[in-house]
Formats: structure tokens, C-alpha cells, sequence
């Protein structure tokens, strides 16, 4: 699961085959496959794991209002049917519109629906900016091992990486939104936008990235400590295989021939990289969005976890393993169509 | 049998000797020192008083003064007694799970390693299903149908954190098990268990033992964030309890820094410890340079 | 950058304002009543909704025939003018106002009220929140426009509190009794939800807010604002400072802490409200099935109604009052809270005395054992569970409390956390010793009162024990004989009567001890708004009641009411003026996932634009190899 621990050790997987055996489309096809089974036991896991619990949501409803034994009796019929013929219900389709969430009375993937489109704008800024500057720190840092730049930059991501990201949330709020330490508090306490005022409007916009600024930066700073380190293990590696292998064949050559192949090369583990820490992405914006009310997918999971409301939890998690092993095979396939050593 | 044993502990005093020259992992261990002596003298040196909200009687969300060091919650009891019970719980429940973890990793990884045919398919399949889901909806899924208490945490945090071990270890077998002298004590007749724990096991060993200070420090920042969804049990004060109780209670409005930022530079503090000895370990340890041979 | 970007913005708007209001034949802008909250409602259908933000929603939307009077909950006339029951209290007339409209203008008649009634006696799905209002009423009829006639099987006093939301015919009865297990009742765009109360829901946005209009055809009289909003906040900070910047005009259901830093601040009023709600530690009283059956594996010592005293003189309430609610409640004493001060009673005698604990304790035969914790007479410690909600923090620090005073007194209690679901099943199985929990009680006592009641201990079915209202386990032939008899007794005082001696009996058995009952911690913006009233007057609270007087009455103070941005925080663009903001608010949900939208997509193509970047570095690298 840690990055460092793979990049650390440095080689990839020594079992993945280095030769293509086949044709690309046999591997893509393969891999596909692999994808595709890797969802399936995510379905049946999610199916057995929550027949498990000992737990009776009807229960609760009618905690709350005096009905007589038939008319419990009644609604529980409902939810007995034999445990098989739920599997099979809802293997068939675990995207039912049917499913309803307990703690809102609305099916959940409608609920689903309508909280994806923050988390995707706030991650998908996050990720976009920490590549960047993650990327950007990461070269310079491994260009010259053991710089000054290099000593701070490393000392820095690697305590970002430390931090547990709700907590720098929070205290960036303190900071920058409520006031502390005679800063005062400019950005909003919390939610994607103020009340009132129009999302489809410019100015919606701007309120909305009024809002965006803390989470995005909180974010931010947690990934680009991930990628900047990654990339910077990465072309420290590529550049001790490219000196040597210059060394031997051409002697020492000059700069610009070493940038064409060091930083390129190290680029890709780290795309591919940026894509399979997904998971880790996902972890991040759970906690951040809820210590900054943003009404995404995370504030929806940690709304779930009271009562708790289990089919909203089994959709959430179907969905984010969803995005993660999708995730994967874009950067499994990416390796594929992009490294010529795997074709050959 | 001694030969070996004298050989590995020259090897250990090498071990120290590189180590103790590698700048940032005498540090983390020196902070780990401090963290750990404070987790082992609290219930000594604090009185178990000092924990009970029917006797605080500090102020609620006082900041720093010179009777409370670091403040006050909202109950009145001092955050520095809190931060040090904390410790113990967050040190324990980390070490715990990272054993849970390093067990079945390094089990399942040496297994996987070695065994052919389906069985291993099936292991690494495992592995790798494990390795693709995303950590906290698994964690929250499984802490869920489990219930909130410290132990369940540990299992949680142990399930879902052993799956990277395992595929390292199982690369490290399979190149161990490539060398010579292994081929010549299967044609002996030694047979897998031995193998698995005479030859594999003592080499892999020095990596297994610098991943399990890097999972570690992994493992901690999962209970933190698991404790602080509310996951873990709510009455133990480890540092994301202590982050979950000021989030709850508006710590956060009424500007109470003093709740929020100790317990968070501990576990960086912490966390960064660990990851800079285990890096030092790496280091020594790492088979492309030079490897501690058994 | 982004201030400068900001103050131009808000620039821009203010200049605008006044221009738009210059035109005399516009109306003035809309003043607007905002509500902040901690949770989201969980349906708008009143036949769905359980939660106590649905059914404040509910009751905005949709008269009853009576309410409870804002001054002591005592029956008060809504869509019925008046009412009479027969000499044999089996035959009710209910007689309706007159002119009543629906919202749209349709008149609201008896047939409308025919419609529900006999919508929830024939319905199944309709039957869950309802259904203990209909239980006796076996017959209800239209015999004019204005009148209805209703038989019951036994006089009975609930029929002066039918607390069933009339919904109207013409638009209620295309959903039948499949689709409304479904149907949501959220209004289209640019529609309105037809309903009878003083607002109604015309447009929701899930886990963001409510909004509602006033009904002009409201039978009291069209209230003094002309929206009403209800934002959702996910956290009682983001409330408090919700309230501060000028966001809300209101703020309900606060925590003590955040309560704490409002008061005092300039334009803001807060306000502790008694409220219906006790919290209680409750025991084992030795958990059975309604046939007698004995279940689950409860220390018996809970059974001794001796621990039980003692154990509520070792529970300090003023200190649970003074830590957990900050000052903000009342010990507790009897079930029925003292809100209801025609029914409830204090007896006073379970105050809090440790010593006179352990003196009950050594009497009874509990010995102090050597590491401090006592023996019972039967030779088992006194080592129980005592189950806490994790989802509720002031459930687990009142756990924290216990431990400390049991402790004192020779008890160990191994606090245990679990979450509401698997609470309420361990309960309904008997596996547990105590546990800690809470209740809303209504105006009408009959459904407290029931879950002390022998029938509704938990039932068997199948081979499985399924928990019903029952959480003590309290079984008493005395008590079940009050019961029946106050179920009965349409005389309020007599009825009064019955159910004092009902809450003595639990008392002095002590089913329950009730820690505290707490008040409901609101706030609002004094600078802007006025007319808030309270139920009962004076020191109930504000929202959140059996009615919808505040609401109904609430005016803004200043001719340009409104939430208007307040100079008290940061401006923040787009919030100056809400003239904008009724024709711009039908735009939002298809304008806000056009931005996401065209973000992602740009999005997408820088990361696109890396791909191929990396592919043509790659092949001009290999070019370059082949020099």
C-alpha cells in the first residue's frame, strides 16, 4: 500500500512479464479480464460481509411511533426472504434503483448521483495541481541528489506525508477560517457555497472556488507530498540506470542527452503512479470533506456511518472500488501502450 | 547451528554500526525513544484521576496556562494528560495491528513465494485484490459490520494493511530461492517448512523487519483516521479520538488550537519517526547494494 | 488576486441593487426567513419522513384538524373549527372552518379529510406513521362539506389529538398504495406543492436546503415572510458560525459549546428552550417476551429494585446537567417532562447521596468485596454492561460519567459502545445490563406511557425474538390496569390523574433513571427578526414544536427584511442582495453541473495532454538513440 515502500525498493514486480508474450490486444484483453473479476468478488464480498451484521434497520423505524405486532410484522415480511434469494437479487444488479438508504428514505444511487459532482471538482483539482507542483518538485529535487533544495523539499514532503490530512485541514480552518494567531479568518467555515447565491452564475464560480480554496489546499499538499516524493525516487533511480549504462556504452556525454531520456523515463512510473494511488486519493477526501462540510461522496460516507445506513456504505464502497480498479487498469494499459520494453 | 548464529551477529553489530551513522534514522529512533518512555511512565508519573470527567474541574476550552500546559477539553480535563494516555493507545493499537499485518504478510508472501501451481495463483490473486481496493471504505466497511472497539480496530487496521508486505516478501523469495544453495538443500531433501524457515525466512528477515517500521507508521496514521471517524472505541483517548472529540464539540469555531494541533504534531511526530528509521533500514538493508547475507 | 476579484464583484452588486429597486410597480424584494439545521429531512412524503426535521416540514405544509396550544399543549382548534363526541364517547363530529382552500385554490372540504383518514385505515405502507392515531376508529364519514363524522370502538381521548396531516384528494389519490412507498411529493421546477399550512416546499436541494413560500390561502391568515428556508449544516460549528455571518436568521438544535460562543454577540439573541426530550439510564428489569417468556442473560441483580434506588442516589443529575449540557437542562426525575405541567410530577426523593447508596447496598446485602467491588447475596460481583451509543457524544460521556460514580459506590460497569442499530437489537434480546438512551415525548402521554406496558415487551416469531417498544422490560398488573383506564378517559383532569400515579409507580420502582431533560439551544438574529413564539410561551422552545407558532408569527424587523450580508465577516461575492435570487434559483441545479462539468472536461484534457506529450518525448528519445 505505500508507495515509498514500492518505489524504495525500486524494481517492479519481477513476475510481470517484461516480454510480451503475445499480442498487445491479448494483454489488454487479459488485463481487462483481471479488472473485471477484481469487481466481481468486490460485489460478493460487499453481498456477504453485510449479511453479516447483526443489525435489524427496521428496527429503529419503529422505535419512533406506536404500531401494533401485525403491522411490524407486515413490513418485516419484506426483508426475509431467504438469503439466496438476495444474493442472486442483487448480484443481478447491485446498481438497482430500488435500493433505498435508510437514513434518507431515497434510493442510493440517487443520492449517489447527486453528491459525485463536488468530490470529482474538488479531487479532480487537487490531483491536478499536486501533479503539477508534486511533478515539478519531485525533478528538481532528484536532479541534483543531495542539494539544498533537494534536503528541504525531502525533509518537507516527507512530513506532509506524515500528517493526517483532516488534521492540517483543521488547523488551516483554525487559521484561515475562523482567525487564530492574529490572522483573521477570511475563507468560509465550511459547504461548497454560500447561501443564496446562484451556482450557474460567474459569480457562483467564484463563490464556489471562494469555498474550494481550503479543502483543494489541504488536499493539495497531501498528494503533491506523495507524487513529489515518488518522482524523485523515480528519477534518481532512472539516472543511476542512465549514467551507467552511458558510462559503459557512449562515455560521458553531455547534458542535454541525459534530460532526454532520464526525465522521461522517470516520468512514466510516476503517471502510472499518480493513477494507482487513487486509493489513496479517495482515503484523503473521506475525511477532509467532512471537517470541511463539502457536500461530496466523503461528507456522504461519514453521514452513512450513523445508524449505520449499510446500503448506502455497500454502494459507496462498490463505487470508489469501482473508480480505484478502473483507475488501475488505465495505468496497467497505459504501461502497456506506452513502454516499448513491455511490447518487445 | 553456532556458525550461523555467530555470522548473524557480527551481521546484526554491522547492521548498527551503518545505522547509527544514517543521520535521520538516529533521530526518529530518538523521538521514538522519548514517545515510548512517555506511553510506558504515564499511568507512573500521572496519577489515573486526572482522566476522570467527574473530577476534572479545569476550566472547559481553556487555552495553555501554567496549571495546564496545553489547555483544557470540554470537560475540563487537561490536554497533556490526555496526550499522554493517548500515547500508550495509539503506540499499542500501532504496534498490534502492524503485527497482525506483518504476520499474515509475511506468511502469505513467503507461501505465495514459494509454493507453485494453484494454491500460490490463488494467494497472490488474494494479494492483489487486497492491494487494489482503496484502504478507508474497506476499513469502514469491515469496522462496521464489526462494531466500535479497540480490538476490532486492530483487526480492521491488521486486514487491510498486509497485502504490500506480502507482495515484497514474495519477490524476496523468489530471488532467494533462485540461489544455488537452496536448490542444493532440496536435492538434500529438506522439505518446504523447512526451507520456508531455515533458508527463506532468515533472509528476508532485515527486509521484513524495515517494512514493519514502515508499516507501522502507516498503521498509526490508519487508526488516527479510523479514530477519528468515530470507529474505534469513543472512550479511549488515542490521538484521532482526541481530534474526533474537538472536531465534535466545536473545538474548531471557538478557535481552540491548543485541542487540535498537539495531538496532530505528535502523530506526525510519531509517524515521520518511524518512516525515517524504517528508510534507514532500507537503506542498509536494500539487496541491490549491500545486502546483509545471513 | 482573489480579493480584489471579490470586492469588484460585491462592487458591482451594490450598484445594481439600488437600480433594480427604483421601479415602484416591482414588488419589494422578498423577505426571506432562514433556518439553519443539523440534519437533512429524510423524505417529504408524510407517509415516509420519520425524522423530527420531516416532520417539521410536514406540519409547515399540511393542517391537522387540531393543533396544541402554544400556551400548554392543550387541544386547539386548525381545520376543525369545533368538535363534540357522543354521550357514549364513541361517535366524534368534527365541524370544519369555513372557506377553506387548498394552496391552488381547490376547497379544502370534508372530503379531503375522509380521503386520508380512510387512505391510512385501508392502507398498509401508509399505517407506519399513522397508524397509532387510526388504531380505534372504525369508521370516518363526510355527511356535508364541513362536517366529519368519526366511530371509534372505545371512548378514547386521542381522537382530540389526531395529529394526522389532511393531504389533499385531488392530488394525493393518482399515487396509490405501491407508488407511495416511493413517491417523494418534491415539487418539479417552478412548481409548488400543494398543501394547507402557512408555507409551502417549493424546491429542495438534498443535504442543502428546503425552500418554501407562503400560502396565501392559509386559513390563519398569510404569515408575515414570504419564504421560508431551511439550510442543512453537517456540524454544529458550521451552525454557530453560520449565524454569525449572516447566513441564517435562525439557529436550532445548537450544542452547548458552540451555544456558548453566541451569546452576547452583537445581533444575536440566544435562547435555552425547555423541550419534550429526557435523557435516562435504564436497567434489565428482567427481559421477557410479551407471553412471559424469559430472554436473554441479564444480571438478576438488576431485578432488585433496591440496586436500582441505589444507583440513583449515586448518579450526581446536576453534574451530568452542569458538564454534559453546560448548564442547559434540568435533572431528571419522572418520565413525562416538566414541559407538560399539567401531567408531570417530581417526587423529589431520588437526589443524589452516595453515602445513602452504600448504605442501601450494605443493607441489602451487598458486600464490599477487597478490590472494591461488592458481592452480591447470591455471590455474584456487581459487574455489569452498560451499553452507550457511539453515534451520540454526549451518550459516551455520560457512559464516562457512570463508570466514575458507580465506581464510587462499589459497581463496576464495563462501558460498552455500540452503534443505534445494534443497540436496539440487543435490547430487544434482553442481552444487556444497562444501557443509556434517550426520548421525545409528544403531548399525548398514551405512547410513553405504552412502552412500559407488559404487551409490549419484545415478541417471538419464527424462532427469532424481534424487539418491540419495550426497552426496560417493566411488567406490572397495576401499572397495565392504570394504562387501560387512561386510555379511556376522555376527562382531561381525571385522565391527568391516572397518569401522575402512573409516573409515580415508576418512579418508586425506578424503571428508569431519568438523568436530565435537556433543552433545545436556538439563536437567532434579534437585529433582524422579531415574533418568536414559544411553546409554551415564554420558556419552551422556538422551532421544533407541536405547532408552527414562530414561523406563523415571525416578522422582520427593518422595512427591507431579508437575509442581507452582514459587514461581520469576509464578503463573500454573490451574497448581497437576494433580489436576484428567486427567477436565478430555478437555474441552479442544471447551471451548477454545467461549471463541474466543463471543469472536469478541462481537466481531462490537460491530463490527456500529458499522455501524448510523454509518447512524443518517448519516440524522439528513441530517435535520438539511434545517432
Amino acid at each position: 500500500m505505500s508507495l515509498l515502500q514500492e518505489v524504495a525498493v525500486g524494481e517492479p514486480d519481477p513476475i510481470r512479464p517484461r516480454r510480451g508474450t503475445g499480442s498487445t490486444a491479448r494483454i489488454i484483453g487479459s488485463k481487462v479480464l483481471r479488472a473485471v473479476v477484481t469487481l466481481a468478488f468486490v460485489v460478493v464480498f460487499n453481498f456477504f460481509l453485510f449479511r453479516l451484521l447483526p443489525g435489524d434497520p427496521i428496527g429503529l423505524y419503529t422505535r419512533g411511533r406506536n404500531m401494533d405486532a401485525e403491522q411490524i410484522a407486515a413490513l418485516r415480511e419484506e426483508l426475509n426472504r431467504p438469503i439466496w434469494e438476495q444474493f442472486l437479487t442483487y448480484v443481478r444488479n447491485p446498481f438497482d434503483p430500488g435500493i433505498d438508504s435508510t437514513r434518507f428514505s431515497q434510493p442510493v444511487w440517487e443520492l449517489i448521483g447527486e453528491r459525485i459532482w463536488p468530490t470529482l471538482l474538488l479531487l479532480g483539482t487537487a490531483i491536478v495541481l499536486a501533479s503539477i507542483i508534486g511533478i515539478w518538485i519531485g525533478i528538481r529535487a532528484g536532479w541534483k541528489p543531495g542539494s539544498r533544495f533537494d534536503k528541504i523539499s525531502t525533509g518537507t514532503t516527507l512530513t506532509l506525508y506524515s500528517m493526517p490530512e483532516f488534521w492540517l485541514g483543521m488547523m488551516l480552518l483554525i487559521v484561515f477560517g475562523v482567525g487564530a494567531f492574529g490572522i483573521p479568518g477570511l475563507f468560509p467555515v465550511g459547504g461548497i457555497v454560500s447561501p443564496g447565491v446562484d451556482t450557474g452564475s460567474p459569480e457562483g464560480w467564484l463563490n464556489v472556488l471562494w469555498h474550494m480554496v481550503l479543502p483543494c489546499t489541504t488536499l493539495t499538499l497531501i498528494y503533491l507530498a506523495d507524487y513529489s516524493l515518488v518522482m524523485r525516487a523515480s528519477l534518481v533511480d532512472e539516472r543511476r540506470q542512465e549514467y551507467l549504462m552511458l558510462a559503459r556504452a557512449k562515455g560521458l556525454r553531455d547534458v542535454m542527452v541525459r534530460k532526454r531520456h532520464a526525465v522521461p523515463n522517470a516520468l512514466l512510473p510516476t503517471i502510472t503512479l499518480i493513477f494507482l494511488s487513487l486509493g489513496f486519493v479517495v482515503t484523503g477526501a473521506i475525511t477532509v470533506e467532512t471537517v470541511f462540510s463539502w457536500p461530496g461522496l466523503g461528507l456522504l460516507t461519514y453521514e452513512a456511518l450513523r445508524g449505520p445506513d449499510i446500503p448506502l456504505l455497500q454502494a459507496i464502497f462498490l463505487l470508489f472500488s469501482i473508480a480505484v480498479i478502473g483507475a488501475n487498469l488505465i495505468a496497467e494499459l497505459l504501461y502497456v501502450v506506452i513502454d516499448p520494453r513491455v511490447r518487445q | 547451528m553456532s556458525i550461523a548464529t555467530q555470522r548473524r551477529k557480527a551481521a546484526l553489530g554491522r547492521f548498527w554500526g551503518e545505522f547509527r551513522r544514517d543521520r535521520g534514522g538516529m533521530t526518529g529512533l530518538v523521538i521514538l525513544g522519548i514517545f515510548i518512555a512517555v506511553a510506558i511512565l504515564a499511568p507512573i508519573l500521572i496519577p489515573a484521576d486526572a482522566l476522570d470527567v467527574t473530577k476534572a474541574d479545569g476550566e472547559r476550552f481553556d487555552p495553555p496556562s501554567l496549571g495546564y500546559p496545553l489547555g483544557t477539553d470540554e470537560s475540563g480535563r487537561s490536554i497533556l494528560v490526555l496526550l499522554a494516555y493517548g500515547t500508550r493507545i495509539s503506540l499499542t493499537v500501532g504496534l498490534a495491528a502492524t503485527i497482525v499485518a506483518m504476520v499474515i504478510g509475511t506468511a502469505v508472501g513467503i507461501m505465495a513465494g514459494h509454493f507453485r501451481g494453484v494454491g500460490s495463483h490463488a494467494l497472490v490473486g488474494v494479494t492483489d485484490w487486497f492491494l487494489v481496493i482503496p484502504f478507508l471504505p474497506l476499513a469502514i466497511v469491515l469496522a462496521t459490520v464489526l462494531g466500535p472497539s479497540t480490538l476490532n480496530l486492530i483487526i480492521v487496521i491488521g486486514i487491510t494493511s498486509w497485502a504490500g508486505t506480502a507482495r515484497l516478501i514474495r519477490a524476496q523469495t523468489l530471488s532467494i530461492e533462485g540461489r544455488p544453495y537452496i536448490e542444493r538443500s532440496k536435492a538434500l531433501g529438506a522439505g518446504n517448512w523447512h526451507q520456508m524457515t531455515r533458508h527463506v525466512l532468515p533472509n528476508v528477515f532485515p527486509l521484513v523487519l524495515a517494512n514493519t517500521t514502515l508499516t507501522v507508521a502507516i498503521v498509526i496514521l490508519s487508526e488516527t483516521t479510523l479514530s477519528f471517524l468515530g470507529l474505534g472505541d469513543p472512550l479511549a483517548p488515542s490521538w484521532g479520538a482526541i481530534l474526533d472529540r474537538a472536531f465534535s464539540t466545536g473545538a474548531v469555531s471557538q478557535g481552540a488550537w491548543w485541542y487540535v494541533l498537539p495531538p496532530g504534531i505528535c502523530v506526525v511526530l510519531v509517524v515521520l519517526s518511524f518512516t525515517l528509521v524504517g528508510r534507514a533500514m532500507e537503506r542498509i538493508v536494500d539487496p541491490r547494494s549491500n545486502a546483509v547475507a545471513a | 488576486m482573489i480579493r480584489r476579484m471579490i470586492a469588484s464583484v460585491a462592487a458591482a452588486t451594490i450598484v445594481a441593487v439600488p437600480a433594480a429597486a427604483v421601479p415602484q410597480a416591482q414588488a419589494a424584494d422578498p423577505v426571506v426567513f432562514t433556518v439553519g439545521m443539523l440534519a437533512d429531512v429524510d423524505s417529504l412524503n408524510p407517509f415516509t419522513g420519520i425524522l423530527a426535521e420531516s416532520y417539521e416540514i410536514f406540519q409547515l405544509q399540511y393542517a391537522t384538524l387540531m393543533s396544541a396550544s402554544s400556551a400548554d399543549f392543550t387541544p386547539t382548534p386548525a381545520l376543525a373549527e369545533s368538535w363534540e363526541v357522543s354521550a357514549d364517547g364513541k361517535t366524534w363530529t368534527y365541524t370544519l372552518q369555513p372557506d377553506l382552500l387548498w394552496s391552488d385554490g381547490v376547497p379544502l372540504t370534508a372530503n379531503d379529510v375522509v380521503y386520508t383518514f380512510q387512505r391510512i385505515l385501508d392502507g398498509r405502507y401508509e399505517q407506519r406513521n399513522f397508524g397509532n392515531y387510526v388504531r380505534n376508529i372504525t369508521s370516518v364519514t363526510a355527511t356535508d362539506d364541513r362536517t366529519v363524522v368519526m366511530t371509534t370502538k372505545e371512548p378514547s381521548p386521542i381522537m382530540e389529538r389526531l395529529a394526522v396531516y389532511i393531504l389533499p384528494e385531488h392530488v394525493w389519490s393518482s399515487i396509490d398504495g405501491k407508488a407511495v412507498k416511493s413517491f417523494a411529493n418534491e415539487p418539479a421546477e417552478g412548481e409548488i406543492t400543494v398543501g394547507s399550512g402557512p408555507f409551502l416546499v417549493v424546491e429542495r436541494r438534498t443535504g442543502q436546503f428546503i425552500r418554501m413560500v407562503a400560502n396565501d390561502n392559509y386559513f390563519k391568515g398569510r404569515p408575515n415572510v414570504d419564504e421560508l428556508v431551511f439550510r442543512i449544516y453537517n456540524n454544529p460549528d458550521a451552525l454557530g458560525q453560520a449565524l454569525v455571518k449572516g447566513e441564517i436568521d435562525f439557529a436550532s438544535g445548537l450544542t452547548a459549546d458552540v451555544f456558548s460562543t453566541l451569546e452576547g454577540q452583537e445581533g444575536i439573541t440566544t435562547y435555552a428552550g425547555d423541550y419534550s426530550g429526557f435523557n435516562e439510564l435504564a436497567f434489565n428489569l428482567g427481559a421477557a417476551t410479551s407471553d412471559g417468556k424469559a430472554i436473554g442473560d441479564g444480571n438478576p441483580h438488576m431485578q432488585d429494585q433496591r440496586v436500582r434506588l441505589a444507583i440513583s442516589h449515586a448518579i450526581d443529575r446536576q453534574q451530568l446537567v452542569d458538564k454534559i449540557l453546560d448548564g442547559y437542562g434540568t435533572p431528571g426525575s419522572t418520565v413525562i417532562p416538566p414541559l407538560y405541567s399539567t401531567l408531570h410530577i417530581d417526587p423529589g426523593t431520588q437526589g443524589y447521596d452516595p453515602a445513602l447508596s452504600n448504605q442501601i447496598l450494605d443493607d441489602a446485602g451487598y458486600a464490599m468485596g477487597p478490590d472494591g467491588v461488592r458481592v452480591g447475596p447470591d455471590g455474584v460481583p456487581m459487574r455489569y454492561r452498560l451499553f452507550v451509543r457511539s453515534d451520540s457524544d454526549s451518550s459516551v460521556k455520560s457512559g464516562e460519567y457512570f463508570k466514575s460514580y458507580l465506581a464510587a459506590i462499589g459497581i463496576e460497569a464495563e462501558i460498552k459502545p455500540v452503534d443505534e442499530n445494534a443497540l436496539f437489537e440487543i435490547i430487544g434480546r434482553g442481552e444487556f445490563d444497562m444501557f443509556e438512551w434517550g426520548w421525545v415525548v409528544e403531548p399525548d402521554p398514551d405512547y410513553q406511557l405504552s412502552t412500559f406496558t407488559c404487551a409490549k415487551r419484545s415478541y417471538e416469531d419464527g424462532g427469532e425474538i424481534y424487539a418491540d417498544l419495550s426497552d426496560s422490560f417493566f411488567c406490572d398488573e397495576a401499572y397495565d390496569e392504570l394504562y387501560a383506564k387512561q386510555a379511556v378517559t376522555t376527562d382531561q383532569a381525571a385522565r391527568a390523574d391516572i397518569v401522575k400515579q402512573m409516573q409515580q409507580i415508576l418512579y418508586d420502582d425506578v424503571a428508569y433513571v431519568v438523568t436530565f431533560y435537556y433543552d433545545n439551544l436556538e439563536a437567532y438574529r434579534s437585529d433582524r427578526f422579531t415574533g418568536f413564539v414559544g411553546q409554551p410561551e415564554g420558556t419552551g422552545s422556538l422551532t421544533f414544536q407541536y405547532g408552527t407558532y414562530t414561523y406563523e408569527n415571525v416578522a422582520p424587523i427593518s422595512d427591507e427584511g431579508g437575509t442581507t450580508d452582514e459587514p461581520t465577516a469576509a464578503p463573500s461575492p454573490g451574497a448581497t442582495d437576494e433580489a436576484g435570487n428567486e427567477t436565478a434559483a430555478e437555474e441552479t441545479s442544471g447551471g451548477s453541473n454545467t461549471g463541474l462539468i466543463i471543469g472536469l472536461v478541462i481537466a481531462a484534457l490537460v491530463i490527456v495532454g500529458l499522455v501524448i506529450v510523454l509518447v512524443r518525448m518517448r519516440s524522439k528519445s528513441q530517435e535520438g538513440d539511434k545517432e
